[in-house]
């Protein structure tokens, strides 16, 4: 049989086999680190196709977009092909290959002559994408002796940790802990795993299927809004006033769990007082959700057990008043009694980015020297709870420490996937990279903060490297090395642990590589890597302790008080509210009617389009051509009253700045609000927003929720620029 | 004669496109696309529908393509019912475009058309095709049109007989 190309069908279908040439290599994806595991189907060595992986419990045969498009991510021209050396002006684009000996020596050098001028704490340490690499980067910051180890969680993810860890000890996790597959209600807390981790958007269908309720609060029109059974489309950054709307109908009508909370809770009685002010009248007022459909929430979620609610790594927490607005919204766990309960929120504690309760030594692999023996960290002056509750420094203070000088000089930079347009102002951040003695970046694509470097590494993607990873579920796999590393590109974790030869050479661990490393992290899981590489696609950790439910009945709490905390005892002691207070974001109709004159609408921004995520793949052909001019989304109500088409250009203005999109005119968002996705080259929302306008609690930003304007251009109408 | 199809439930849609992609992926398409996934909104707020359809080729029993086709470019298969093009013989004239009514098919800079093949040559090694197997929500299926709709009718029978046990849905729904 002929293929339509008239040639062999079983080659142009891509049919693994001996006739065919075409191995299929067990591989993962890790373009938003969820970690769907891949089937890389291989020819004379190139990646001529991906597939997700079937059988495994994390995306049993399926991708994304994002990761369907994996081979145009990993041949992509823009990839780097050698170390290279800066020899034109900073941020010029001259550069001179050299070779990883004479990349790596320069560095060491540079590092430790900065580490006698200027003292270590004057290196910072930043992971970006991908997170792998993450506790061999805090190891070989710390045992360099810099408190300097800074993340991309500055931005994500953390303020849901800090949340957790000020109600009830603990993270929460990811999704919250929600036993989405046990549960008969799921409360969806705006989040749409849809776009951002897909498989876990199947299993809600599933669980729909199963006939579980579900409640969806956001304020777009998305699937999960769409399958509803009741859709709370709140304004943004309103959602601590709606969660304590909710816990006043539940707890004004005796449905919150008496007995947990008589046993297990501190402050019931201030946060009961609290709530009474949140009326349904007064939370529509707030909120814009009717007050019968939060009613009739506040009953489904309360009356139905177990309940689960699926929390989101970052929209409760980028407000201004985010993690209070994200202990507002979790505090419902408790009140209705489905905290680590089956088919409610379990608890388990992660390690290597996954909820999984195994035995490990990543805190001790990592924490190399003392917090105590160290400088302060980055942004512990202005962001203490942060620093308390996250064994990071708060990344989101570097542009001012930069350009500023105090409270120490910050010199160098060694970032690996660091991405400027992360920062809101990201043209402040940039200023600061400009401003370093020494910036090193690691990344796959020449990207605009990498063309700031003095010195660019060439990393390689999943498929050119080994690396372990597992699920929820304790599915582990090493993946196997898939093809060849594109040009003389390396794994992010040989760089750190060949920096670390040079840097730190009293460090034995580390040299001894990446696997040894791991099973030593794991050793009390008793992980055999060479045991993973003998079941290529991924196997089971079977035989250790499951994490067991309501643990704090044996050891209480592990906050202050023991118990949950209505009102946080680390909060009052930095002098910050201590119950879960409602605040406006500090751009809002409300706080700043004065903005909102000239600037009426709310803008929001970070959500996703399924085909981008961040910065990562705007430069992939496939996905670029599914969206290929940046858009913001605008109610028709709004754009009619702007005398705004479909698909025009327009401008939309901040205070800060002005950016040129088209404007999707559409129901998906409510009237009043505009919604935009962050990091669109040439029209990056980011830039839209004011460098400090952070939670003083995590430091986040607040990119969901500040006043904008739209304007029609039409200069540029009939779709050129 | 087996008829194969593809079947979509727009009830879990969610418009991500790797439909769209893992075709491209599968056919080593640049800048054609054999899939098309159209945005579809109802209502206007507060009571909004917002939905998602993803079609290609429907392989159509009674093909408008294959009868228009003045060089006999297009067939359908035996064995599955799948409307194929065997491109060599295709002048580009474009008929096969002005008869059918989805918009499957593409034409490609060599100028001839080309169009979804139903991954026949997956379908004959036991594998989905590229789009039902990279769909994250199931959403997207393919198969002998009597199990497709087998399939259809106990699901909705299943829903029905739970919605009978289980009352009504509560105010504000």
């Amino acid at each position: 049989m002929l293929s339509r190309h008239g040639r062999d069908l079983r080659v142009d279908a891509k049919i693994p086999g001996e006739d065919t040439g075409i191995a299929i290599r067990k591989t993962l994806c890790s373009i938003c680190e969820y970690k769907c595991l891949v089937d890389a189907y291989v020819k004379d060595g190139r990646l001529i196709k991906v597939e997700g992986s079937p059988g495994n419990p994390v995306n049993d045969g399926t991708l994304c977009s994002k990761g369907a498009a994996s081979r145009q991510w990993v041949y992509n021209p823009d990839r780097l092909q050698t170390p290279l050396l800066r020899i034109g002006e900073r941020g010029e684009g001259r550069w001179a290959p050299i070779s990883w000996d004479e990349a790596l020596d320069r560095i060491a050098a540079r590092l430790g002559a900065l580490k006698i001028e200027s003292g270590p704490e004057s290196v910072v340490f930043f992971a970006g994408y991908p997170k792998v690499m993450r506790p061999f980067l805090k190891r070989l910051a710390h045992t360099f002796g810099s408190p300097n180890y800074c993340t991309e969680s500055s931005t994500c993810f953390a303020g849901t940790t800090i949340a957790g860890l000020l109600t009830y000890g603990y993270g929460l996790g990811q999704q919250g802990g929600a036993e989405i597959d046990q549960t008969r209600c799921i409360l969806n807390w705006s989040t749409n795993l849809f776009y951002s981790q897909a498989p876990l958007g199947n299993r809600i269908l599933d669980a729909l299927d199963r006939g579980a309720k579900l409640i969806d609060v956001g304020p777009l029109r998305s699937l999960p809004a769409e399958r509803a059974d009741i859709h709370l489309r709140l304004r943004p950054g309103t959602c601590g006033a709606l969660a304590m709307g909710m816990a006043h109908v539940i707890i004004e009508e005796g449905l919150h769990d008496r007995a947990f909370v008589e046993a297990w809770t501190q402050g019931f009685e201030q946060y009961r007082d609290y709530a009474r002010q949140f009326t349904p009248d007064v939370t529509e007022r707030i909120t814009g959700v009717p007050r019968e459909t939060i009613v009739a929430a506040a009953r489904l979620y309360a009356t139905t057990k177990p309940a689960a609610l699926v929390t989101s790594a970052c929209t409760t927490i980028h407000h201004t008043n985010g993690v209070q607005n994200h202990r507002a919204v979790t505090a419902l766990i408790g009140l209705t009694g489905n905290f680590d309960r089956p088919g409610g929120n379990h608890i388990v504690p992660s390690s290597y980015y996954r909820p999984t309760g195994l035995a490990h030594r990543e805190h001790a692999f990592e924490q190399t020297r003392p917090w105590a023996e160290m400088a302060p960290r980055v942004g512990q002056d202005r962001f203490p709870v942060w620093c308390r509750t996250v064994p990071q420094g708060q990344a989101m203070a570097l542009p001012e420490q930069i350009l500023g000088g105090a409270p120490y000089p910050i010199r160098a930079i060694v970032g690996f996937g660091l991405n400027h347009r992360m920062w809101p102002a990201p043209d402040h951040m940039r200023e600061a990279l400009r401003a370093l003695d020494f910036f090193v970046d690691v990344e796959l694509f020449m990207t605009e903060s990498a063309k700031l470097a003095d010195i660019v590494l060439p990393a390689c993607s999943t498929f050119e490297r080994n690396e372990f990873s597992i699920s929820p579920n304790r599915y582990a796999i090493w993946t196997e090395q898939a093809i060849a590393p594109v040009g003389q590109s390396r794994p992010d974790v040989d760089i750190i642990i060949d920096l670390a030869k040079r840097l730190t050479p009293e460090d034995e661990l580390m040299a001894q590589g990446h696997a040894a490393c791991l099973e030593w992290i794991f050793a009390p899981a008793g992980l055999s890597i060479a045991e993973l590489e003998n079941h290529p696609g991924g196997m089971f950790l079977a035989g250790r302790p499951e994490t067991p439910y309501e643990k704090y009945r044996k050891t209480g709490f592990p906050t202050p008080s023991k118990k949950m905390e209505f009102t946080s005892t680390v909060l009052a002691e930095h002098g910050l509210d201590a119950l879960p207070v409602y605040r406006e974001p500090m751009q809002s109709p409300v706080s700043t009617p004065e903005l909102a004159r000239d600037f009426p609408l709310i803008l929001t921004t970070g959500s996703r389009l399924p085909m981008y995520i961040h910065g990562r793949t705007f430069r992939v052909p496939w996905l670029r051509r599914l969206h290929p001019d940046p858009t913001l989304d605008i109610n028709p109500a709004d754009a009619d009253a702007r005398g705004i088409a479909h698909l025009q250009w327009v401008e939309i203005a901040t205070p800060r700045r002005a950016l040129q999109v088209r404007a999707n005119v559409t129901e998906y968002v409510a009237p009043g609000v505009v919604n935009m996705i962050h990091g669109y080259p040439g029209a990056d929302a980011n830039e839209l927003i004011d460098p400090d306008y952070l939670d003083p609690v995590s430091g986040h930003p607040g990119y969901r929720s500040l006043m904008c304007e739209v304007r029609p251009r039409p200069a540029a109408n009939g779709g050129s620029r | 004669m087996t008829q194969y199809a593809f079947s979509l439930d727009p009830s879990r849609c969610s418009g991500c496109r790797a439909c769209i992609v893992a075709c491209q992926d599968q056919n080593d398409l640049e800048a054609v696309a054999f899939r098309h996934v159209t945005d579809h909104e109802a209502g206007a707020y507060p009571d909004v529908r917002v939905s998602h359809f993803s079609i290609a080729c429907q392989h159509c029993g009674d093909a408008p393509c294959v009868l228009v086709c003045p060089t006999r470019a297009i067939s359908r298969r035996d064995s599955d019912g799948a409307v194929l093009v065997a491109r060599d013989l295709c002048i580009g004239c474009h008929s096969c475009e002005l008869a059918c009514p989805f918009g499957a098919p593409q034409f490609a800079s060599d100028g001839r058309m080309d169009k979804c093949d139903l991954c026949h040559g997956r379908l004959d090694h036991g594998l989905t095709p590229a789009c039902v197997r990279v769909c994250p929500t199931r959403a997207l299926q393919c198969g002998p049109v009597e199990e497709l709709s087998a399939r259809k009718a106990e699901a909705a029978s299943v829903r029905l007989l739970e919605s009978l046990g289980r009352g009504t849905v509560p105010d504000g729904a």
